[in-house]
Formats: C-alpha cells, structure tokens, sequence
C-alpha cells in the first residue's frame, strides 16, 4: 500500500470576525476545512461540484463556493459563515425574517442564501424584486419555489433601513 | 482527492520556474474548475501553484482603444467593468450569462481560458473517455449527446467547450498574452483552443510551461453595437446548448463590419468565418442572415440527441443578427 | 378573509416556525453534522449493468483491503430484503441483480477518500440477461423480468357501464398522454449513522420522512425483537417523497457495516449517487376514451393508466392506487372504467414523489379534457363547467361527495385574479403580429388527503401528549419535520386545542424509543390525520387533569394550565395522553372492487398559468401564476402558502426543465448541472388564495395540502403553451427540443 505520510496545511485567517489557526490535509476544500477541522457545520455541502449554491461563504465579502475553494487559498482572507452572523442571541434582520416569513423550509439551503443576501443588502440596501432574484440565481431552493425568500429579503432590507414594514397580506394568504 | 504539493508564486517567473521543475504540476487560480476535477480524480496533479498571487488582476486601456485584461481579473470584475460595459457589451453579457454570482467572483479570465469540457462521461470515471484517458475510446458518440459537439468534433471526442466568455473573444478577435521559459508571445484568441482531433486530451495550444499573462482587445469601436444570445435550459446557472456572440455595423443598408462566434457547439469557441463572408457588403436583412447562417451550418454534423442544435443555432444568428440590426447597426 | 375566526387563538394565524432559529443560525444539526468518535465511512458497491448475474467479485489492486470492513448478503442476520409492501427487494444482490444501480458490497473505513478509491477498484464479472426499459415493452411481456407478467398490481375501477356509451354518444374523443420521472432532488443529499452490536441491537441516526418504516425494515434484516431497533430522525432537509422508503436501504447498510465493525458507521450519498441510485416519479403513459354529448356533457370515460414501476414492487401499488382513483377527476361522468397497472422495467424502482400517481393520471385528464373541449367548439372552461362534481353527486369510485364543493366558484376567482378572460382576448390579438407568442391556460382538480381507502384504518395510528416537569404538554409523535412544518402546526393544534399558549408546546423529536407510530410523512396525511389525533390527545390530557381536580373546565390561563401539569406529576408521577386513530362513521371502502370513500377528504383547486413561447429558439417560460384553491381550514397562513407555492414551483420543473435521461435503464445527467431545477430566474409570481371551508374531520377544520399544488402546474402550463401557440402537446417533460419538434410539426 502505498499512502503518502499525511502532511498537514496550517493557515491563519479571520474567521467570522476573530482570528483563526487551523491545521488540516492540503488537499481539503474550505467547506471541508470549515466542517471537519473547525466543527462548523452550518455550511452545508450540497452537490461539491458548484452546482447548487448551497456551501457558499463570504470570503472578503464576497459569496463563494467553499466546495470549489482550497482550505489553502483562505490564508490571511476573511471568512463569513452563516455562524457569524448573529451577534450573539441577536439574529441579523435576515435571520430573523427568514425563520418568520417561512423563508427557510426544510432549512438546509438557508444559509447559502442568507450570506449571498447579506452580500446584497450591504452593497444595495433598497433592491427591487429583479435585483434580488438575480443576485439569488445561484442558489438553488427545492422547498419554497423562491418567493418567500424574496419577501424575507425586502422585508429584513426595510428593517435595516429603518422602515416598519409588514408583509403584503397577498404573499401570505391571497387577498379578497 | 490526491495529495499534492502546494505552494504560492509571486511573480510571473518564479510561477514559470516552479511548473518547469515539477513533474506533473499545475497553476492553479479561481479553482472553480480545476478543484472540481480534482475532487473527481479526473486531474491529479502533484504540484499546485498558486498563481493568484501575481499582480496581474488589472483592466487597463491601451493607446489606440484596446483594453488588455489581466490573467487574474475575475469575471465579476471584468463583466462589471464600465470600459468593457460600453465598448465590448457583448463581453460583459457573455461573462454575466456564465456560471453563477459565486463563481464569477472566484474564476479568473486565465482560468476561464483554461476550463476544461463539461462532457459527462469526461467526468464519469467509469465511462471511456479519449480526452481523459486517450485511446480508450468515446462514450459520448453513442451516449447521452444533447450537449456535445455539432461542428469541427472527430470520432474521437465530440466535447464541447464551455465558456461563454470565450465566444465572446472570439467574436473580438482577442489575443492572449504567455509567458514561458525565457519567452513571451501572443495567441490570436482563435489559435488558443484546439479541435479535438486525434488528440482530444490536448484542450489549447499553450504550452506546459507557459502561463496566460493577460488577453487583449483590439481597438473594434462597432463592437459598441454587439450582443450575446445564450439559449439554455434554465434562465441563469446553465451552460449553453448554443450561444452567439456578435457584433455587427451597417452602413446605408450594407453590412460593413460583422464578427460572430458560437458558442456550446464545438471543441473550441467557434468563429463563424463562413458566415461572415456571406454577410460582409451584403445588404442587411434577413434573407442574408439566414444565408450565412445556413452556410455556416453546412457543416455541421448532428448525433443522436443534439441534432436540433444545428437548427436552433440557426435561427438564434438570425435572430441576433435581426436585433443587432435592427436596434443600433442600421445608422 | 372568508369566514370569521374570532375565537381562534392560534389556529389561522402565522406563528413562527418552532425550530426557525436553530435554521437561521446553522445550529439545526444533519445527519452529516454528526459525528461519533471512531466513526467509520461507509460506501455502497452497485452493479453496472441492468440486469444479470454476478459471476464473481474482483477487488482492485493498491488498495488496502485488509483494513476494511466488507459486508455481503451472507453478511445479513436476518433477512435479505427491505421489508415494504411486497418484500422483493434484497438489501444486497445475491446473485441475480435486476437494475443498474443494486447494492451489491458494502465498504466502511475511517478514511473517506480512500472508501472511494476502493469502492471505484472493485469490477463485476456478470453473465447479462435480456433487459426491459419501457412501459410497453413491459406490458407486450418482451421479457418476463418480475413475477409472471411484469405487473406488480392492477386496478379496475367499474362505474355504471361504459360499454353502452359508445354507440348513443355524439362525440368519441381518444388521447394518448405520457409523463417523464422525476428526481425529488432535496438539497441535502440522503445520510444515515448507525450503531449496532449484538448487546445493544441497532440504533440509527439518519435524514427521513418515515421512522418506523425504517424500524420495520432494520427488525426484519437483523431478526431483532422490536425493542432492540431504535430510528432517530435528524433535520431532514427535504424530502418530497424521495426519503420515504429509500432511507430504509441506507439504515440497514450502515447498520450491517456498523454490526461487522463494531464501531459507527456514516454513510453519506454524495449527490450523483443520490439522483441515480434512489427513487424517482413513476413514469406514466394514459389513454383516454370518451364518450360526450353535443352539449358538452360527460357520458361515459374509458381510462387506461399504466406506471413504470422499476425493478421491485416497492409502493408501486399505493401510488398506482392514488394515480388511479385520481385519473376521472373533480367531474361527473355516469358510467366509468378506468384500468390500471404498475409495470416492471429494469431501473431502479420508482417510488413517492409529492402527489404519488396523481399529478400523473391529472395530467393526461386535463389535457384531455382540453382536447374534448376543442373537438366540441366549447371553451375549456365552459367544458369544465358544464360537468363539475357538485355536493351529493359520485366520483368515479361511486364515492358521494358530501362537501360543499364549488370548483366553478375557484374557478370564477382564479380567473378574477389571473385576468384570464381579458388575456385570452387580448394575446389572441397580440399574437397575430408579434414575435413571441403568449397564452394563459388553466388545469382544474381534487386531491384526496390521508391514504387511500382502507389505509388510515389498517395504519391505526397513535399520537401521545406528555406533561412536562416544567409544565409544558410535549408531543409525541413519529411524524417528522421535513420543511412543511410539522412542528409548528402541531404546536398550533394543540395550543388552541387546550387554550394554552403556542409557546408552552413542545414538539418531541421523531425517535422511535420515544414516540408512538403516528404513521408514516406522507400523502398530505400529517395535518389532517395526524394533526387530528395531536387535538384529542391533547384534549385527552386535559381531561386528565380537569378529572383529577387540578384544572379547571374552562376560564383557565396558560399559567394555571401549568401548574396542574406539575402539580399532577407530583402527585401521581408522569402523565401522558393517547389518541388512536379512528375511522369516522360513514366511510366505506370496498378494496376488492376499488369503490367507495376512496379518501375522507378531498382538497379542490383551479391553478391558472400564463406563458411565454419564444418560437425562434423554442424557449417556453411561465410568467404568472394563480393557485387557487379550497383546503378546508388554514392552519397556518404562511406554512400552507410556502407549501402551495414550493409546490407549484416543482411543477414547474416537472414540466418545463426536469428531464431524466435514460441510458440503458440508467439516470445518464444525475448531476446538477444536467439534470435542470428551475432557479429563482425561473419562477414566476405564484399568487395563492385560499378558499376556506372547514371539514369537520380533521384539526380545527383542517384538510390535506403538501401534495396538492403538485397536481395543476404541468396541465396548466401546457393549456397556456396550447393558447399561445394553437398546438396541443400531450408529453412532459417539455424541453426545448422537444418543443422544437412540436411546434416544427404545426404551422404557428
């Protein structure tokens, strides 16, 4: 038999926020890197042949896929995952209007969408419905058929700029 | 996916250096393709060099009105850039109709250059597949054909390559800047992919040590009036069954100036040079368009499940040439 | 809103979803979040070719086998086959394998990589059989590759006779109408974790809609008394039919691995495994014949239903069952034959997809009804009108319906909201000139809620409610959370069931140490069936309480509620409540000759979809869409509008993108990038309306709604594909080379 004595990659990044040393197989991707060797699971893998969008991360702020990214490449970058979100028992506006608006389903895409929207929202806090379907396009839902991810994203925009808002009374019951 | 050596370059030369002393090693850039292989141990390089250190990820206009794009500009950035948005559009819209938002942030113009097919049984090891491992044969030939190639295959590969931004270089006349050991060149952009042949496994005409510095476009002020039409499956993350890129100027009536390139239809980004003959000095209309169209097409070959792609590449010219003609080429 | 909901506290109201935070924040755990110290991973070997023989087994080379755990059939304790419906389908091939993707080795080492280098070395030497792919080949007996003739089950549905329509009707209509599979394609992929010993017995932890489905099977392949099995369901991220059997396969893999080893086993499909070797829709082919009167009445409807069932038997009956029952539809026809049939292909078997047979036999009825509609110069609307199933009349089953049912009435709203009178004029008139052709069309329909027929009775069903030490009523029940939200209406049940607060509901995790059998996830069956039993298990609590003096009848809060709960605990020690499953009077179902209460409830719906065709590339698009429908009460304003609209969105791709490739019985694109779901750039509007009509069966009024929505979009689609273009397509999937042939065939 004939393995390779295993060598290990180590590399510093900032990880949500705080500074990171992790060491790991050179050959890992950044999704198994965040997973196996950091035990954060709330990135998921969904197809690992950047197909579906669902393990996507912010890497200096932008949404990538950490299933098409080596752990290696993150080396002195900054990381978002869908953990640093929340500043401690305070979820971010999209966190909360995804879990109220019925925005995540059976929950295992959200938080692909919850970073790209993050992503959105920061470079254009008032998008219209087109805008965000496009910046959405590369996340794949199975459960929700979209809309209400779109009204999760208008309506935690609205909160962030500072608007009171409620959900038009159509995208919840129809209307009379 | 193997283990490999892995180590980062800073300068063109040092990245040259490192691939020529290791055996079976690869730059590696946006990662959006070549990982993907790895993980499917379709690519199983020893040695990775990261290139995405080099200071190489800058759009710069050129005396004259070209523009040369650094090796490492990312698509999002190119396809965002106001120069390319106003003077190449069909550029801009090539790269937006590409892959998705993530990708885009990640993958490389070089790295784009470099994509490696989409065939499937190029990524099912279980399947025979001359590109990935020559002389075993073609499973696509008699398998599931709808995406693969229409023009230009041979009986040993009929992959198709799967860049939009690429047909749209092609349509520019775009050429890429190398560097090797101790020498620099340029490949005219329609140079740099390969038909598959009898050596299918052989994607360009780069050479082993030679890295993609940069990709340059002529000064093309009608390109102003050019677009890219991408027929797929879905309205965004899909590859083409067919694209065209064009760019069209007409004078009085008369076609004075057009490029066209297709795209998911051959080995390589495919540059309609039949078509464009049957249009240049031609009167503008319709009847022309489906002329050079079916010129272009005359050659073509349709297999078992990808036959239609020969009339919907057809029509969609047409269909883009009419737009363009219609909407800013008719001045 | 419809009907006044005064004193309701929490039903009808969009309470949030009880495990939401832990979905918003990454902290909802997966199965392949979990990991157990020296936890092994474990990869499934599957035969290549369709059917045959394995002659023998060859390992790789470079691979170093000696520090594997390997498991074959003579590996299994108990018996070889996944216990169902049939028991036909072996948990690893023998000798003789019948599709291209039976397990037929099972590989566990703690390094995944090198599990797959190993699992890709290991080659078959086979003698091959003589296949069968298609439904007719199966029917014509080509070969015999199951039972006696390749059928798993027929039905005949017999009302009034249809033999003497034929020659008094002025009007014969005949049409043929094929639908493609389907991949459920649920983001996360299907994962199981096992631990079994011999001490212990088996415990998995694992991504499902059916825990005691599961348990069933893993009691039979390990001969281990009931208790000795214990399933845990993990957040399951979707499902849609696709975790419903398969999930029992993959238990018992990793339960065999983890009985050889003697350590945990995890085994995680990746996702071109998951598309290729677990179910899909059944593919369909129906044939109708019918018989109408000049003025556009029903007289008599011959069906001939037909599903391509895969290689063993699996559910193929109950959806067969259910795609039957649904193939006449909301109308009233006097005399009606429809048979039926599941057939044997050699694929892998087809299983549940969100609406299980219906949204095939709907959609060649509406198409067909369509066709009848133009044969007799009557509007499809006014043809549907004119024979719509009233209150008190029969369907086909000869089932009296005693709703108030009023499918013109959803249709006159679905065509408010839609605009479909105004648009019909004005594309005709705009498609005269323009370039791209646009067209509104509509599909009308029902859809039974709960299983068919006997089922709910033969399930019996229990629930149980527990009082807390904390004061809290905890459901017990196995029916799981898979995005629909089964948590939060069973909190809602409860709560206004009791007059206590949402928040004081717990909602206990599906594990079957823990919770009673409440069934099965599936056939739109959690709300209205087992919604209803939370309600008297809960109501059965209360009156445990209120006997033993510590709560008060009425005019108590929440707060008292509470304290009773820890007062009776302390007191008397645990109390917990049961409810079981109990038929209500007047349902009768005759099984031998398929007539009768077919189901307890019928949800109704009139869906209205608006098209673009671009016939220069052939690309069809959906602009608009209009689901209306009449599901007796809400329970859950935003839960039910998510499921019509993810429903919607399914159908969607079920007619326009989603095209299973075969080749040689194989899923040939089972990847992502190939196998094409519709992405947010795809999905139009979908704008759903409720018409509220409470029955007085099921939880505060409520019916069935997960599989509905599944049901209109295809017929819709291609009535609107119909109204743009003038031509009639009677296939889904419709891609755009098939478009292509279609429109090419007609002059548009």
């Amino acid at each position: 038999m004939s393995r390779k004595p295993k060598q290990k990659a180590h590399i510093e990044f900032t990880l949500n926020g705080e500074t990171a040393e992790v060491a790991f197989a050179p050959h890992k991707t950044l999704l198994e890197v965040l997973r196996e060797d950091l035990n954060l699971t709330g990135t998921k893998h969904g197809c690992e042949l950047g197909e579906c969008g669902t393990c996507t991360v912010l890497v200096d702020r932008k949404p990538i896929l950490s299933c098409l990214m080596l752990g290696l490449d993150v080396e002195g970058r900054e990381v978002t995952t869908v953990e640093g979100m929340n500043e401690g028992a305070q979820l971010h506006p999209l966190q909360e209007t995804f879990a109220d608006t019925g925005a995540a389903q059976c929950g295992y895409c959200t938080p692909g969408f919850l970073l790209v929207a993050k992503e959105l929202l920061t470079k254009n806090p008032n998008p219209t419905r087109e805008e965000i379907k496009e910046a959405l396009s590369g996340n794949l839902c199975r459960c929700t058929g979209y809309i209400k991810i779109y009204e999760a994203v208008e309506l935690a925009a609205a909160k962030m700029r500072g608007e009171s808002v409620e959900l038009p009374k159509e995208s919840v019951y129809g209307y009379e | 996916m193997k283990n490999f050596a892995y180590a980062r370059a800073q300068d063109a030369d040092t990245a040259v250096q490192l691939i020529t002393q290791n055996q079976n090693a690869k730059f590696l850039s946006g990662g959006t393709n070549l990982v993907d292989l790895m993980r499917e141990n379709i690519e199983q390089p020893d040695h990775l060099i990261d290139v995405t250190g080099l200071p190489l990820a800058q759009v710069e206009e050129l005396p004259g009105g070209g523009v040369s794009i650094g090796a490492l500009v990312r698509n999002s950035h190119l396809a965002a850039n106001q120069i390319i948005r106003e003077r190449y559009p069909v550029l801009s819209q090539a790269i937006l109709m590409g892959a998705s938002a993530q990708i885009r942030n990640m993958a490389t113009t070089g790295g784009n250059l470099m994509q490696r097919t989409r065939c499937y049984y190029f990524y099912d090891t279980d399947a025979r597949c001359n590109k990935r491992e020559p002389g075993t044969g073609c499973d696509a030939l008699e398998g599931f054909n709808r995406i693969h190639a229409i023009l230009g295959a041979s009986d040993d590969c009929i992959a198709t390559h799967p860049s939009d931004m690429c047909v749209a270089l092609a349509a520019l006349d775009a050429t890429v800047h190398v560097t090797g050991t101790g020498v620099e060149r340029t490949i005219p952009i329609v140079e740099f992919h390969r038909l598959p042949e009898d050596t299918p496994q052989i994607d360009t005409n780069l050479q082993p040590d030679e890295l993609i510095t940069s990709v340059e476009l002529p000064a093309l002020p009608f390109a102003r009036n050019s677009m890219y039409r991408k027929v797929r499956d879905r309205a965004s993350y899909a590859f083409a069954l067919v694209s065209v890129a064009a760019a069209l100027e007409v004078e009085d009536g008369t076609i004075k100036n057009v490029r066209l390139a297709l795209g998911g239809v051959a080995h390589k980004p495919w540059r309609a040079t039949e078509a464009e003959k049957v249009l240049t000095g031609a009167k503008a209309d319709e009847e022309i368009f489906k002329r050079a169209a079916a010129e272009e097409l005359k050659a073509a070959r349709g297999y078992k499940h990808n036959s239609f792609k020969i009339e919907l590449a057809e029509r969609t010219i047409v269909s883009v040439l009419k737009t363009l003609a219609s909407e800013g080429g008719a001045r | 809103m419809s009907s006044p909901k005064t004193e309701r506290r929490f039903v009808g109201k969009s309470v949030p979803r009880k495990e939401g935070r832990d979905k918003v924040t990454g902290a909802a755990r997966y199965v392949d979040d979990i990991r157990f110290p020296e936890m092994l991973y474990g990869a499934t070997v599957r035969t290549t070719s369709p059917r045959g023989r394995i002659k023998e087994i060859i390992f790789g080379e470079n691979v170093p086998w000696d520090e594997f755990t390997i498991v074959t059939a003579k590996d299994i304790p108990g018996e070889n086959y996944v216990a169902l419906i049939l028991n036909d389908q072996p948990y690893l091939v023998e000798e003789f394998f019948n599709h291209t993707e039976e397990p037929v080795l099972l590989l566990a080492h703690e390094d995944k990589f090198l599990v797959e280098k190993a699992r890709r070395s290991i080659r078959f030497e086979i003698e091959e059989f003589s296949p069968v792919f298609t439904i007719e080949d199966s029917v014509n007996k080509r070969e015999i590759i199951w039972g006696e003739d390749n059928v798993f089950k027929s039905f005949l549905v017999d009302k009034g006779n249809v033999d003497e329509v034929w020659e008094s009707a002025d009007v014969i209509v005949e049409g043929e109408y094929l639908t493609g599979a389907q991949e459920q394609l649920y983001i996360e992929n299907n994962g199981m974790i096992a631990i079994a010993n011999h001490e212990d017995g088996v415990t998995v932890w694992g991504s499902m809609q059916c825990p005691y489905y599961v348990h069933k099977a893993l009691i039979k392949l390990f001969n281990l008394p009931e208790e000795k099995v214990r399933v845990v369901q993990t957040e399951t991220g979707g499902g849609f039919g696709g975790k419903e059997e398969y999930p029992s396969m993959i238990a018992g893999h990793a339960a065999l691995l983890s009985w050889k080893s003697g350590r945990p086993v995890k085994i995680i499909y990746d996702r071109a495994e998951d598309m290729a070797a677990t179910t899909k829709r059944h593919p369909s082919h129906t044939r109708h014949r019918t018989a109408v009167s000049r003025d556009g009445k029903l007289l008599g409807m011959e069906i001939d239903f037909t599903v391509d069932g895969g290689a063993y038997a699996t559910l193929s009956a109950v959806v067969l069952s259910r795609g039957t029952i649904h193939a006449a539809g909301p109308y009233l026809c006097p005399n009606v034959r429809i048979r039926s049939r599941a057939v044997a292909t050699n694929a892998p078997p087809h299983g549940a997809f969100r609406g299980f047979g219906a949204p095939q036999s709907i959609f060649g009825l509406e198409r067909h009804m369509d066709k009848i509609a133009k044969t007799l110069g009557l509007s499809p609307e006014e043809f549907r009108r004119r024979n719509f199933i009233q209150e008190g009349q029969t369907t086909a089953t000869q089932q009296v319906i005693h709703e108030k049912v009023d499918l013109s009435g959803l249709m006159d709203r679905a065509f408010e909201l839609s605009g479909y009178n105004e648009k019909r004029e004005k594309f005709a008139e705009q498609n005269k000139s323009s370039r791209l052709k646009k067209g509104i069309g509509f599909a009308s329909f029902m859809h039974g809620a709960g299983f068919t027929g006997s089922g709910e009775k033969y399930l019996e069903s229990v629930v149980g409610a527990e009082a807390t030490e904390q004061g809290n009523v905890r459901i017990l029940a196995a029916s799981t959370e898979i995005g629909q939200g089964t948590n939060t209406i069973f909190g809602q049940i409860a709560s206004e069931a009791l007059g206590i607060d949402y928040n004081l509901i717990e909602v206990a995790k599906p594990d079957t140490s823990n919770v009673p059998n409440s069934g099965p996830t599936v056939a739109s069956r959690t709300c209205m069936i087992v919604g209803k039993l939370v309600e008297s298990a809960a109501l059965g609590l209360k009156q445990t309480l209120v006997g033993s003096g510590f709560l008060k009848d009425s005019g108590y809060t929440s707060e008292d509620f509470s304290n009773a709960c820890r007062a009776y605990i302390e007191k008397h020690g645990a109390l917990k409540s049961f409810s079981k499953y109990q038929q209500p009077e007047g349902i009768n179902w005759d099984d031998e000759h398929y007539r009768g209460d077919a189901y307890g409830a019928y949800a109704w719906a009139v869906y209205v979809a608006e098209v673009t065709v671009d016939p220069t590339v052939y690309e069809a698009h959906v602009d608009d869409f209009v689901a209306v429908q009449e599901v007796g009460r809400v329970i859950n304003p935003v839960l039910a509008t998510g499921q019509i609209e993810g429903g919607v969105a399914q159908g969607i791709g079920y007619t326009l993108y989603e095209n299973v490739v075969w080749r040689d019985g194989r899923m040939a694109n089972n990847q992502m990038t190939n196998y094409i779901i519709p992405t947010s750039a795809d999905i139009p509007p979908i704008r759903v309306f409720f018409a509220e009509n409470p029955y007085a069966y099921g939880p505060a009024g409520a019916k069935g709604i997960g599989e509905l929505p599944m049901d209109g979009a295809a017929p819709a689609i291609l009535s609107a594909i119909e109204n743009a273009t003038g031509v009639s397509i009677n296939h889904i999937p419709l891609v755009p080379e098939s478009l292509m042939e279609e429109l090419e065939t007609e002059t548009i």
